[in-house]
């Protein structure tokens, strides 16, 4: 898949085929109103079980839209958070609804699946294809659980059940879900294909969010014009951030209140530095946890920088009355060959002592009561939350089993393409993901390794590994102050020869249930689909290297 | 990697101001001596190509800009040159291709005034990556890098051009024609998916010589051929490599037909996606296309064996001014040729001047005190050409 050209008339060949599509996807938000938060579909008797079906449509604006819909008993909608706490079961019932009467391989090159192991649905994957990643969450790489290599879901097949349990010691905090069929991941997730996951009891290890108002903004990317890939817009909760070409997005707070922010970079591959301005100036944001991770202890920051895929929880305060604040996206340099990440206000805080509107957008549900046979030992009341209780507790304490290294670099063809993009680790050859490929690494259960990540290309990279969390030791050679846990993280371009590789140094924790093979890989969408990803493959303990 | 709306109309502005700067008027010489850029101009603008004089130490100065007929797209493959030159006794054109509209102008050397211009057929387009270009005295063929065509063009008097036919090509993979050239009845090509090919145009149009074949150093998978260049008696194919280090092969094409190459590294200088030999082939230099030097390596004529020369320093402007190098122009048609152009691909672009020394089995390549000299006309420049041109 070296042509860039061909994936782009990839992308005209099957918009123009869906021209003609119905609409699937619910209605999405006027410009200029107020911002709601998603449906958010609670945890009951220790299960929520959800069904949800994936469609496609265009709208009149000719946008793409990619839906994951869940029924109500006022119709369909879009994305709905789901809420769990620790140790809950969740039984998610996916059916791939999505129409095409178009090549939807267009302009792909056909993936050779042999030899692949099968979860769900046989066939080849297309653009119609689609199955769902728990981005962030630390549960298994198997079939029914987070296994994005081997599960195919195929249009108008019965419904796939993921099944799975949250960790007892999940660290509580905010993750996503989204599709993840390699070579179709950036398409579906840029039409809308995405939401936000929440493991309840951050008020436990941060008290600091007690009595706030939580909101929950997802933001997502769309082409600015609906054929053509680049320029983008962004969406706040679906609702386009365009001002001035369009009125702002409207979040309503009252005066001096204080908010709890629980804040998706669901962008296909926009970096995000966020801030909230009034009276002129950046005003602090009081961070509370980053990638679904609580901080060890909070910290105020004017701005918070969240790349593709990252989330961010922070406590924002509202400005007395009569002030003008606003919700910014600033601008981010990715590189000379890197896409251009412009400044975007992503909505306007209207303060108002009637801002009522703004605590329950949308009333949250509760989900279907579970099977009996669901609820089994899940249902045990959750022990009490404490930062060390959590998942990867005192990691930074233990012996490195072993040090890698792992680097970001492409190749051009020519200023538009062709392009290969190539994460590998050092020592290996540079070669673009194949999905019958060996591992690119092998290590077992019970390993602590120490990754220096670099990045070798003109452009920022997005790192990201399924299934755990890493901590962060070092940026650039230079040990942090603040260890975070994070599951995402941006290296910036190389500024050419003469100059050194920027990278960072984490720690990455095997000791989990987390046996199987799974990926890490680049969270530009279009890089991953492009195949700058690769196996890794965690055996467990004393396990025989089959490679 | 994305292009912008943002850096669209930055392009835009820059060829605007650069069209204003350059326009004077038409002089005509006895012996021209230039080098041209396809200025690529996409947008509202008509795009072009500027002369610029070759002064004293090799010193480019601009002539004159001559409006296209077309539109260009400012960007696309490095190895799709798009600007050709034709030096025979009965004519001296440069002829320039625009990806967007896909017309072919060429250019009356002695007066800097358009002879004429032609398309293909409906089918042809470049507008994605370019449209390249090479020549003999009879025949012009253009590389439609969208449709993956080739184009043959009757060369007429006046710089005119006849449309012929076209062909469809493509790799064994699937991939795009890219880069194109041409020596006596034969042509080469190459595709963005590794494998090479050559052609027999003794007829004019161009037919496929059944050797198509991935090249050895694709064959890892992280390499692919781009540009070409043949030596002087048409007995080897040198094709420089868009890889993350600096790689060439060689195929010995003596028998008419391709031979499985031969693989070279040469350093560490990010990409080889444009290949220029210098007028005596002693000399191979090389584009570090994605990096920000020029490489120069030796080679044997009479083996076709590359070994290691030298490399440029940090050429100026790297990220700042410009963010790729691409194609090579000489200022002399004799020896190692003299100074080495290169073009910077910025908004606006630039083309790099490079001194050149080589004697005793050494060489060294010294960028100019004045380098980079600005293309103010052109928003992305990846092609250049000198006039009279090499003669092979």
């Amino acid at each position: 898949m070296r042509s860039v050209c061909r994936y782009s008339l990839a992308i005209l060949l099957c918009g123009f085929s869906f021209l003609r599509l119905e609409a699937q996807c619910p209605k999405r938000p006027d410009a200029g109103t107020v911002v709601k938060d998603p449906l958010a579909v609670n945890s009951v008797n220790g299960v929520l079980t959800a069904d949800f079906t994936m469609r496609h449509s265009v709208d009149n604006g000719g946008y793409n839209h990619y839906c994951i819909n869940y029924d109500t008993d006022k119709g369909e909608v879009e994305a709905p958070t789901l809420r769990l706490h620790q140790g809950d079961r969740l039984i998610l019932n996916l059916k791939d609804r999505i129409e095409s009467d178009g090549d939807d391989s267009a302009g792909m090159e056909a993936m050779d699946m042999s030899n692949t192991p099968t979860c769900g649905d046989t066939g080849t994957p297309t653009l119609s294809s689609t199955n769902m990643h728990f981005h962030g969450l630390n549960v298994p790489p198997s079939c029914h659980q987070d296994d994005v290599l081997t599960t195919l879901l195929q249009p108008g097949k019965p419904p796939f059940q993921f099944n799975m349990q949250i960790p007892k010691d999940e660290p509580p905090g905010l993750y996503w879900y989204h599709p993840h069929v390699h070579g179709f991941v950036e398409f579906q997730v840029n039409g809308g294909a995405a939401g936000a996951l929440i493991v309840e009891g951050m008020d436990k290890v941060r008290p600091e969010v007690t009595g706030l108002t939580e909101r929950v903004f997802v933001i997502r990317q769309q082409y600015l014009v609906p054929w053509v890939p680049g320029p983008y817009q962004l969406t706040i909760n679906y609702q386009d951030a365009a001002s001035p070409s369009l009125p702002s997005p409207v979040i309503n707070m009252k005066p001096n209140e204080k908010q709890f922010w629980r804040v998706v970079n669901a962008t296909i591959q926009d970096f995000m530095p966020l801030q909230v301005w009034f009276n002129g100036k950046p005003q602090p944001l009081q961070l509370i946890a980053l990638d679904g991770y609580p901080l060890a202890k909070p910290r105020n920051q004017d701005t918070v920088l969240v790349p593709p895929a990252g989330r961010a929880e922070f406590i924002v305060q509202a400005p007395p009355q009569n002030n003008e604040a606003i919700f910014i996206s600033l601008g981010y340099s990715t590189g000379p060959t890197g896409n251009p990440d412009l400044e975007q206000q992503l909505a306007r805080i209207d303060v108002s002592n009637d801002a009522d509107e703004a605590s329950t957008p949308q009333a949250p549900v509760q989900a279907k009561e579970a099977p009996q046979a669901a609820k089994s030992d899940d249902a045990e009341p959750a022990p009490s939350i404490t930062i060390s209780s959590l998942k990867f507790s005192g990691l930074r304490n233990l012996k490195p089993t072993a040090q890698r290294k792992v680097y970001f670099s492409e190749e051009f063809g020519g200023t538009n393409g062709p392009i290969q993009f190539y994460i590998t680790v050092d020592g290996q050859k540079q070669k673009i993901f194949e999905p019958n490929e060996k591992p690119a690494i092998t290590t077992h259960i019970g390993a602590v390794e120490d990754w220096t990540i670099e990045n070798h290309a003109l452009e920022t990279h997005d790192f990201h590994i399924h299934q755990i969390h890493f901590m962060l030791l070092e940026v650039d050679g230079k040990p942090v102050k603040d260890q975070d846990l994070r599951d995402t993280y941006e290296i910036p371009f190389w500024e050419g020869p003469g100059h050194p590789y920027h990278s960072i140094k984490a720690r990455f924790d095997f000791r989990g249930a987390i046996a199987g093979t799974f990926v890490f890989h680049c969270h530009i969408l279009l890089h991953e689909d492009m195949g700058m990803m690769h196996k890794i493959l965690v055996l467990p303990k004393d396990a025989p290297d089959p490679n | 990697m994305r292009g912008s709306l943002k850096s669209w109309l930055s392009r835009v502005t820059a060829a605007l101001v650069g069209v204003c700067l350059a326009g004077g008027t038409a002089v005509g010489a006895d012996n021209p001596h230039y080098v041209m850029t396809n200025d690529d101009v996409g947008g509202l603008f008509a795009s072009g190509v500027t002369f610029y004089t070759v002064g004293t130490g090799g010193l480019l100065t601009v002539k004159k800009r001559v409006a296209t007929s077309g539109k260009g797209i400012g960007g696309g493959y490095f190895a799709a040159n798009r600007v050709s030159v034709l030096d025979s006794t009965n004519a001296e054109c440069v002829y320039a291709s625009d990806a967007a509209t896909g017309d072919i102008t060429g250019i009356v050397v002695k007066t800097l005034k358009i002879g004429g211009s032609a398309n293909g057929s409906k089918n042809d387009t470049g507008a994605s990556n370019g449209i390249g270009l090479a020549m003999n005295s009879q025949y012009l063929y253009a590389s439609f890098t969208d449709s993956s065509n080739i184009g043959t063009f009757q060369a007429k008097p006046g710089c005119k051009l006849k449309f012929v036919s076209d062909i469809t090509v493509g790799g064994l993979q699937g991939g795009i024609v890219d880069g194109m050239v041409i020596h006596g009845n034969t042509m080469v090509t190459t595709y963005g998916d590794g494998s090479i090919e050559s052609f027999n145009i003794s007829a004019g149009a161009p037919v496929a010589n059944g050797d198509e074949q991935n090249s050895t150093g694709s064959r890892g998978g992280n390499v692919y051929p781009n540009g070409i260049d043949i030596t002087k008696d048409g007995h080897y194919a040198i094709f420089g490599d868009t890889a993350t280090s600096t790689i060439v092969e060689v195929s010995d094409i003596s028998s008419g037909k391709l031979t499985p190459t031969v693989v070279y590294h040469l350093g560490d200088a990010i990409s080889a996606s444009n290949i220029l030999l210098s007028p005596d082939e002693t000399l191979l230099y090389v584009s570090n296309t994605q990096g920000d030097r020029v490489t120069a390596a030796f080679f044997d004529a009479s083996t076709g064996v590359v070994s290691k020369g030298c490399v440029s320093g940090h050429l100026k402007g790297y990220v700042t001014g410009w963010s790729y190098l691409a194609s090579l122009a000489l200022e002399n048609t004799t020896g190692t040729g003299g100074t080495v152009y290169v073009a910077e691909f910025g908004a606006p672009s630039s083309i790099g001047e490079i001194e050149v020394k080589s004697s005793g089995g050494k060489c060294s390549l010294t960028e100019t005190s004045k380098s980079p000299v600005s293309d103010p006309n052109s928003p992305g420049l990846l092609s250049i050409g000198a006039f009279p041109p090499r003669p092979f």
